[in-house]
Formats: C-alpha cells, sequence, structure tokens
C-alpha cells in the first residue's frame, strides 16, 4: 500500500514509529505463506525443529534414514513451520462509537487503529480481513495478503457510518461460522452492552483457537463523567431514549458502575486468555500498539 | 410568640430562591448525545429512590437556611405563658446595707458599692414611668425616700448618701417594711430586689418565721421577691479577712479620781491570714497613750490590757483601735468611763459590836473600801463612814452621797425628816432589815402606804435563824437595773454563791402607790432588792440583812461587788448606761428643772442632733434613738456638765463567712426565692417572663448546622466516592 493511502488516517511521525514494529502472532497459527509467524504443525516445514523417536503411526517419508544409518533406529525429523497470520479486524460502528468530539469520536479512533493494524499485517505479507458492525454484521472483506488489499480495507473503513444497537454477542455468533482457519480476531469497540453474551461469545472463539485480542476504545468523559450543571444524555443507539438528570448527583454511582463494568469485562477476558488493551481516544495510537505489541512478544 | 424585627420576616421569601433556582437549572439543561446510556439507565433504575429523595433533602435544606435566618434576624420571642403583666414596673429595692457591707479590698470597691452599681443598673434597665422606692436592710434601716419617686436619678443619689450601718441585716424586718412599703405602689408590675452579701452571721441565724411570713406578705400582694448575691464569685475571691476588736471590759464601770483602772480588750482574726505584728492603740479623751503590738494568728483571739489612772472627774472617752482592714466598723471599741470623785456612804449601824466582823455593818465597811481595809495604797472608789442610831443626824450626813440603815430598829422623827430631806434632794439611801427591826415604826412612818421612803413594807419573816435549817438564794435571772446587770455575765460572780436562811417578806401597801422595781428576786419569788426613785432620790431596800446574821453573802466574794454596785448605783441617781450598741436608745437623767429644755447631742460622724428633755418619774429625760453609727456621742447644753456616750458596733457581722453553695441552695429552697448573680440575671428573667424568651440564637444556631448540614449533604450527594483506577493520560492499565 501506497504510504499515501495511510497518510489518510495516521500522521507521518505515526507513520515512522509504527515501522519499526512487528506484529507477532502469541500461538502459530495456520498459513498459507511463510512469514514470521509459528506453525502449529510440525515436520513440514523448511526449518529443522528436532529429531524424536519413530512411533506407530508416523508416516515413513517423515523418517531420516541418515540417522537409521548411524545407529540403527528409526528417528523422525521435525520442522517448525513459518506461516502467514490470518488476522480478521472487526470493527464496532454501532451508535455509541459516535461519542466524542469531531474528528475524535470513538469510531474515528478504531478506524485509524484498524488501519494501522491492516497496514501493518499486510507488510508482513500477514492475511486481513474487515468485518464492520452494529448489531449485526454490516460489511465483511475477507482476509487477503495482497497489499492491494489494504486499499479496499481502508476504503471501507473511510465510509463506515455509525449507527444503530451493538450487539457484540450475536456479532461473534455469526463470525465464528465464517472462520475456517485458526487466526487472530481483532475487536475494535468500546463493548458497550451486555458483558456476559459478549463473554459467553469470546469463549466459544477461543474453544476454535482463535487468539482474540480486544482493543476497548472509550472516550475521557464516560471515564470521569465530568458533567456539572443538569443535562439532558440523549441515547446515540436509541433516537429518542432520553434521560434529564442532574449528572453530579449520579456521578458516584456511575463510576461504581462503569468500575463494575469494566472489571467484569477484564476478569472474563482473563478467564477467556482474551487479551483485553484499554485505550482512551485521547491516548497517542502509536504508543498504544506498542504497549500491546511489547506485552505479545514477552508472552512468547 | 412575637417579633422584636417584624418586618424583617419579608425576608422569608427568599426561601424562593433556591427552589426557583432548582426549577431553573431543570429547564435549561445541556445536551449530550452519550453512547454508555445502558450504564446510566442501570444506575437510575437502582439508585431513583434514593436520588428523587437526596435531591428533595437538599433542596428542603437549601430552602431552610433563608428561612431560618430571616425568622432569626426578626428576633422572636417565646412567650411560654400569661407569666407577664405589662406596664409601669414599681421596683422596690431591699438593700442590705449591714457592717459587712462595708467589706472591701480597697475604698470604693466594698460590696456596698456593689450594691449601688446593681441598684444602677435595676434603674437604667427599668420600663420608662416606673417608680422606685428602697428599704435598707441593716441595723437602725428603715425607708429610703420619704416617698417613692419617678426620678431614678433622685433614688440613686438617696441611695448614694447611705453608708453601711453598724449592726447586722435584720432580714425578716426588712422585708416586712418592704411589704409595708409594697401596697404603696400602684404599678401594675411590682418588683422586690433584695441586694445583700448574704452573710452566714446574718442569714443563719435570720427569724425563718418572720422571713416567711414576710415572704408571704409580699406574694400575696403578687411579687415575688427576688435576691441578687453580691458576694457571689465574680471572678475573684470575695473579702473575708477581718479583725475586731470585739469587747473592751473595765472593772465596775465606775472609776474613781487617781483610781488605777484596767481595760482588757479582746482582738479577734477571723478568715485565713495572720497577723504578725498587728498594733493595738489606746486612746483615752482623744489622746494617744500606747500602741501595743500583739501576734495574731488565723482565727485567734488575743486579750490586751491596758491601764490607766483618771486625774479627773467627769465623762472620759477611752478607744481602743486595731489597724486598718477591709471591714472599718468593728475596727474601733470605744467606752465611756463615769470618774467619780470619792464617794462617801454613811453606813448606820443598828447592831454595833466590839468583837470585830461581828457588828452589823462591820462587813459592808470593808466590802465599800477594801483597799483601805487591806491596807493596800489603791484607791478606793467608795469612803464608809459608820455611825450608831442616836449619832445620826442631817449634820453628820455631810458629804455623804449614800446613807445606809443596818438592822436599825427605828428612826426619831427629826432623823427621818432629815433622811427624807436627803433622799428627795438627790442622796441615795439602802435599808437593810435584822432582829432589832420596830415593825411597827418601818410600816408605819417609814412606809406610809408607799408614800414614805421605803417602796414595801417589811411582811412576816421567813425561814429559820439556825444554820441547819432551810435555806433559799438568789436564781439566775436576767437583772435590768443598771446596779445589777454587772452580774448578768456570769463571769463577774454569781448572787446564787449565797444562802439565804432568814428574810423579810416585802409586800405592797394599800394605797396603791408606786410599789418600786424589783431588782432581783429570791427562788421563793419574794422580791430580794426592790428599788425605787424618791424624790431626785432613790431607794433601794433588801429583804435580808446586812451582815451575815442571816445569810452568807459576807462570807461570798460576790459581796464586796453587789455592795459596790448598789452604792454607786444609788450614788449616781440610777443613771442609764453609758455604754451602749448601735441601735439603742441614748438615755440621760437631767434635773426636773431642764425637762422642756433642748440639748445638743454630738454624734460621731459629725454634726450634732437636737434633743428636748421631758419631765418623768420627777426628773427631766433626755432620749436620743439616732444612735446608727459607732463612737462616741455626746450631749451637751447651757450648764450642762458634758456627757458622754459610747456606742459600739454589733460584732455579730464580724465574721465576713458567706452563706456556702449548699447553705444559700437550702435558703432559697426553704424559702421558695430565687437568688441571682446580678441584676442583669434578674432583669433577664424577668424579660422573659413578660416579654417572652428571645430565640433568635438557638436558631441562628440551626441556620449554621443547616449550613453545615448543606455542605456535607453536598459532598455526600455529589462527592466521588470512587476512584477510576486507570484515568491516566494514555494507555489504560
Amino acid at each position: 500500500m501506497p504510504v499515501s493511502d495511510l497518510g489518510r488516517f495516521l500522521s507521518a511521525e505515526e507513520l515512522r514509529r509504527l515501522g519499526g514494529l512487528q506484529v507477532l502472532a502469541r500461538e502459530v497459527v495456520e498459513g498459507f505463506c511463510s512469514g514470521l509467524h509459528q506453525s502449529p504443525h510440525r515436520g513440514f516445514s523448511v526449518e529443522f525443529r528436532q529429531h524424536r523417536a519413530y512411533v506407530p503411526g508416523d508416516e515413513i517419508r517423515s523418517i531420516d534414514w541418515r540417522v537409521f544409518g548411524r545407529t540403527d533406529r528409526f528417528y523422525v525429523r521435525e520442522y517448525e513451520e513459518e506461516t502467514n497470520l490470518r488476522a480478521q479486524l472487526l470493527v464496532d460502528v454501532s451508535g455509541s462509537m459516535g461519542y466524542g468530539p469531531a474528528g475524535k469520536a470513538k469510531w474515528q479512533y478504531a478506524v485509524q487503529l484498524a488501519a494501522c493494524l491492516a497496514h501493518l499485517m499486510i507488510r508482513q505479507q500477514d492475511s486481513v480481513g474487515l468485518v464492520t458492525f452494529d448489531s449485526g454484521i454490516r460489511r465483511v472483506l475477507p482476509p487477503r495478503a495482497r497489499p492491494s488489499h489494504l486499499q479496499a480495507i481502508l476504503g471501507e473503513l473511510e465510509g463506515a457510518k455509525t449507527g444503530g444497537e451493538s450487539d457484540l454477542g450475536s456479532v461473534f455468533r455469526a463470525v465464528l461460522p465464517k472462520l475456517q482457519r485458526r487466526g487472530l480476531l481483532v475487536l475494535i469497540s468500546d463493548c458497550f452492552g451486555e458483558v456476559q453474551p459478549l463473554l459467553r461469545a469470546l469463549a466459544q472463539l477461543r474453544h476454535g483457537h482463535q487468539e482474540v485480542l480486544v482493543f476497548q476504545v472509550l472516550d475521557r468523559d464516560e471515564l470521569e463523567f465530568p458533567f456539572r450543571e443538569w443535562t439532558q444524555f440523549e441515547c446515540l443507539e436509541r433516537p429518542g431514549s432520553v434521560r434529564l438528570l442532574d449528572p453530579a448527583q449520579v456521578r458516584g454511582a456511575y463510576l461504581e458502575r462503569l468500575e463494575a463494568f469494566r472489571s467484569e469485562l477484564r476478569r472474563g477476558c482473563r478467564q477467556n486468555r482474551v487479551d483485553l488493551v484499554e485505550l482512551t481516544t485521547d491516548s497517542p495510537l502509536t504508543e498504544a500498539l506498542a504497549v500491546y505489541f511489547k506485552r505479545r512478544m514477552q508472552h512468547r | 410568640m412575637n417579633f422584636l424585627n417584624g418586618t424583617l420576616l419579608g425576608g422569608m421569601v427568599l426561601g424562593a430562591v433556591p427552589l426557583l433556582i432548582h426549577l431553573l437549572h431543570k429547564r435549561r439543561f445541556r445536551v449530550v448525545p452519550w453512547g454508555a446510556m445502558h450504564l446510566l439507565d442501570s444506575v437510575l433504575k437502582t439508585n431513583r429512590r434514593r436520588m428523587q429523595l437526596e435531591q428533595v433533602l437538599l433542596l428542603l435544606i437549601r430552602i431552610g437556611i433563608p428561612l431560618f435566618l430571616a425568622l432569626a434576624m426578626a428576633r422572636p420571642v417565646f412567650k411560654s405563658g400569661g407569666m407577664g403583666v405589662s406596664g409601669n414596673e414599681g421596683l422596690l429595692l431591699v438593700v442590705d446595707h449591714s457592717y459587712s457591707m462595708g467589706a472591701g479590698e480597697r475604698p470604693g470597691e466594698t460590696l456596698f458599692d456593689r450594691a449601688r452599681l446593681e441598684a444602677q443598673e435595676l434603674t437604667r434597665t427599668a420600663p420608662q414611668g416606673g417608680v422606685f422606692q428602697g428599704v435598707l436592710l441593716g441595723e437602725g434601716g428603715g425607708i429610703l425616700l420619704d416617698r417613692p419617686t419617678h426620678d431614678p436619678g433622685r433614688f440613686l443619689e438617696a441611695l448614694k448618701r447611705v453608708t453601711p450601718s453598724a449592726g447586722p441585716a435584720d432580714l425578716a424586718a426588712g422585708l416586712q417594711a418592704a411589704a409595708g412599703q409594697l401596697e404603696k405602689l400602684r404599678e401594675p408590675v411590682k418588683s422586690v430586689v433584695v441586694l445583700t452579701d448574704f452573710q452566714r452571721a446574718s442569714f443563719g441565724t435570720a427569724d425563718r418565721a418572720g422571713v416567711r411570713t414576710a415572704l408571704d406578705q409580699l406574694r400575696g400582694a403578687g411579687v415575688d421577691p427576688a435576691f441578687v448575691d453580691l458576694g457571689a464569685r465574680r471572678g475573684g475571691s470575695l473579702h473575708t479577712d477581718n479583725v475586731a476588736v470585739e469587747s473592751v471590759e473595765f472593772g465596775s464601770g465606775l472609776a474613781g479620781v487617781g483610781q488605777k483602772l484596767q481595760f482588757r480588750a479582746a482582738v479577734r482574726s477571723y478568715g485565713e491570714t495572720a497577723h504578725p505584728d498587728l498594733g493595738v492603740a489606746f486612746r483615752v479623751d482623744g489622746v494617744e497613750k500606747t500602741v501595743v503590738r500583739v501576734n495574731l494568728g488565723p482565727g485567734q483571739t488575743q486579750q490586751v490590757v491596758f491601764e490607766h489612772v483618771f486625774e479627773s472627774a467627769g465623762s472620759h472617752r477611752v478607744e481602743v483601735e486595731g489597724e486598718g482592714d477591709g471591714l472599718a466598723a468593728d475596727n474601733r471599741f470605744v467606752a465611756c468611763v463615769p470618774v467619780l470623785e470619792r464617794v462617801e456612804v454613811l453606813l448606820v449601824n443598828g447592831e454595833p459590836s466590839s468583837q470585830a466582823l461581828r457588828g452589823e455593818t462591820d462587813f459592808a465597811e470593808v466590802a465599800l473600801q477594801p483597799f483601805r481595809a487591806g491596807r493596800m495604797e489603791l484607791a478606793d472608789l467608795l469612803s464608809a463612814r459608820v455611825v450608831p442610831v442616836e449619832k445620826f443626824s442631817g449634820a453628820v450626813l455631810g458629804k455623804a452621797a449614800v446613807v445606809v440603815l443596818a438592822n436599825v430598829p427605828k428612826l426619831s422623827d427629826p432623823q427621818l425628816k432629815d433622811l427624807e430631806g436627803f433622799v428627795k434632794s438627790g442622796g441615795g439611801l439602802m435599808v437593810w432589815p435584822g432582829a432589832k427591826l420596830d415593825l411597827d415604826w418601818y410600816r408605819g412612818p417609814f412606809f406610809r402606804d408607799g408614800a414614805g421612803l421605803l417602796p414595801l413594807s417589811f411582811g412576816e419573816i421567813q425561814g429559820e435563824p439556825r444554820d441547819a435549817g432551810r435555806t433559799v438564794n438568789v436564781p439566775p435571772q436576767r437583772f435590768e437595773d443598771s446596779s445589777l446587770d454587772f452580774f448578768n455575765d456570769p463571769r463577774n460572780g454569781s448572787l446564787g454563791d449565797a444562802e439565804i436562811r432568814v428574810w423579810h417578806r416585802l409586800v405592797p401597801g394599800k394605797g396603791g402607790a408606786d410599789p418600786g422595781k424589783v431588782l432581783a428576786r429570791l427562788e421563793t419569788g419574794d422580791p430580794f432588792l426592790v428599788g425605787r426613785n424618791h424624790g431626785a432620790g432613790r431607794v433601794i431596800m433588801a429583804a435580808t440583812t446586812l451582815d451575815a446574821d442571816w445569810n452568807s453573802f459576807p462570807l461570798r466574794p460576790v459581796y464586796i461587788p453587789l455592795l459596790q454596785r448598789l452604792v454607786l448605783g444609788l450614788a449616781s441617781g440610777g443613771e442609764p448606761p453609758r455604754n451602749l450598741k448601735v441601735g439603742a436608745t441614748l438615755t440621760s437623767f437631767l434635773p426636773a428643772k431642764d425637762a422642756g429644755r433642748r440639748f445638743d447631742i454630738g454624734l460621731p460622724e459629725g454634726g450634732t442632733a437636737v434633743v428636748e428633755a421631758v419631765a418623768r418619774d420627777g426628773k427631766a429625760v433626755l432620749e436620743f434613738r439616732g444612735t446608727r453609727k459607732p463612737g462616741f456621742y455626746t450631749v451637751s447644753g447651757p450648764g450642762l456638765e458634758p456627757q458622754h456616750f459610747a456606742v459600739n458596733a454589733s460584732r455579730a457581722e464580724s465574721d465576713l463567712t458567706r452563706l456556702s453553695a449548699g447553705e444559700l441552695e437550702a435558703f432559697s429552697r426553704e424559702n421558695g426565692v430565687r437568688v441571682f448573680e446580678n441584676a442583669a440575671a434578674f432583669r433577664k428573667l424577668q424579660r422573659e417572663r413578660r416579654v417572652g424568651r428571645e430565640i433568635w440564637r438557638p436558631i441562628l444556631l440551626g441556620v449554621l448546622a443547616l449550613l453545615f448540614g448543606e455542605l456535607w449533604f453536598q459532598q455526600r450527594v455529589t462527592g466521588s466516592r470512587v476512584s477510576v483506577r486507570g484515568m491516566e493520560k494514555g494507555v489504560l492499565r
């Protein structure tokens, strides 16, 4: 992808800093292309890993006859195969992602983040797909590793508009049958809504050997609830739903509730071995990515 | 409930301001498109009721603050019942001006000065148009003004002229006087305030029944008297140290020229302070003779003895004065000593004897001039001369001031005539019976049914002359006559020491003449000594003998002072006492010709009083009732040798100890009266009763409480009690 295309979403400084990052999957995924990612299938790749004693059932062709000639015993050769990552970016464009000042709304931050990830992965010859959704799936671009595919992804992101209610649980349930191979699922959302259906869906994804990475994008107002005077809150997902109240009076309870919500999400992700990265829209994008990938490297 | 600043109640409309602000805020709101509505909804779902309640409470608090502030500024007064009566006030001040009120650390800071200040406060805070009257509570007290005044200045000026008296407080009398004055007040509101120091010496011994009666009288007039405790501790201790010259005693009360007289002064320290070098001065006729220094410990009494020889006859003034302290009234004790030239006594012996002490007048002769009998150089005041009956005549009377008839059978008519003339001209006569009396003569010409010299007739003889027979004596009794009041003090001897075996009943005649006054009685009730004035003189008759034939008086020590006092009493014509207590009536006997004349009485505080002598019992009597201050009073007039009278304050109030807190409470409880620390406290209660109790202070405190409550509630309602983790800028977690 030409840099000029990515520059529509990222500043030059951000692009410079992104160049030093490497996206490394924590687990070996199947792929069609060689790359930096480790394959779980040993024995059929170019990079030798180890010898082990033959056991009935091993293919005859995997026996290392040279070793047999020296030792008169059957050993088979095992290879560590490097494969391409097959990643699917799930970007939430429901109504709640529309919160934030013009140009700095949550969905805009999510789009920037998705663009960065797509750029990095395609540069590593990984396959990247894109799914945009609200209460249901809006658009699906299947994973491709071709550089021209990035153009398609960016075009799709550029045309995304927020609206509708989010229902992550049903979205994941709908996405799951389309994932025929093991890979990386990257969710970029505020995760607002019922937590338990989301966690159940994550558990199902993990059961399908999908690695899941959740970027939770929040606005600082949602964390601090800084309103003072009487305010009418209008729901971004359900037009016509309004609440007139004294924000100072509910702030304490709201923050308690928010903390409970976040704790529940964190706990669920940890239990399902899902990485959760909480971001605010004022966070520098590249720093957020760097923190995440450092953590991924440590886990490797 | 009433309001002193009712117009400020209009400020209560400000209570609507918080409500308006609340409504305005609800109408003027900002609109925020919000994503995390599911969180808000869950918060509202579980907290809606609490939030509504908090909103209402906060709004009520905010409305309440201006409401109650306006209420407090309107100065509401709470009236609990119909106790108050409005209108002009008749204020009756009962001011303790007993001499303890003169106590204080410095001049101008005495308790009485404090009483004046409290009176000033009471008049200052009295409603316009009130009237004022005062009653003085101390010795010789009375009404302050002739009639109640509307002018507080005049009232205070009159009080300013009053100084603490020299006597104790008489609470019952003062309250009764107040009750009497209260009836004269016509104002619808009457107040009686007693300003006193609650000294234990006065209040501890107060006539409780009298106090209660007087209080009932006051309450009957619709007044609950209030007491203001002037001695209440107000940031300092009350002055209780005091040194008093409690008494000065000197022999028989009479002295002769050249006779050495001993004055025994008792000096006592009250309180806790020691006086290691206290000077006590002795003055005679205003001239300081000596100063003795004594070491007086706390609570101790010391005797100080002075001696003096008077060089001239007449009335002499003696003073004993301790060094000054906070209470001046008892620092000085004054005495008046009448000094006589030698008094000649003619003893008419009815039964002479050649044997020592067997003659009828032998014992009396010794008793009247004991120093001479003992061959001592000291001067006797009396000089006795003995004559047999047959030699008695007007010619032998000479300069005799007193004639004593001892067991004289009878006198001849010329002798009787001379004797009557002697008595009428002011001489003294003592008649002592015996076995040799011619009773017919005594009951006849000598008595003449009371018209003669004898006040009573000699009746039947009582008792047995034998030693083993039944005896009677003179029981303890109160002696009113100045001749015998010396024996009211047991230290001077007791007439009861002697036994009387035989005595005459002394009986009155039938003519209804003046039977005289019984000076002393026997235990049987029969008169022992009877006295009566006769002309300008005086006659005393006894019921038993002058010698030891019928009684043992001559064998007892009391015989000497008995005879001397009787003779001196006769010689002085029965002069009334010259040493008096404050408040006692000053009395002087003058020749009958002075009746109707006016005499000056010099007063101790300066100035003179003019008193007219009145005719009474054949002589002129001068009486003065204004002995309100201690010191010397001097009666003088044309042709009259100045007569001094010494007046001393009672020492009852020298002990400045106040009623203890418990005693004060008991006094208050028993009498149902309230005791205030000062006049302002009384006025405050009075105002509360009349107008009501101002309650702006508690309301203001309530406003403050609401302010703090609002602050706290605001914090509680809007304050963040949850810390949000990971709120720093950048990547969370």
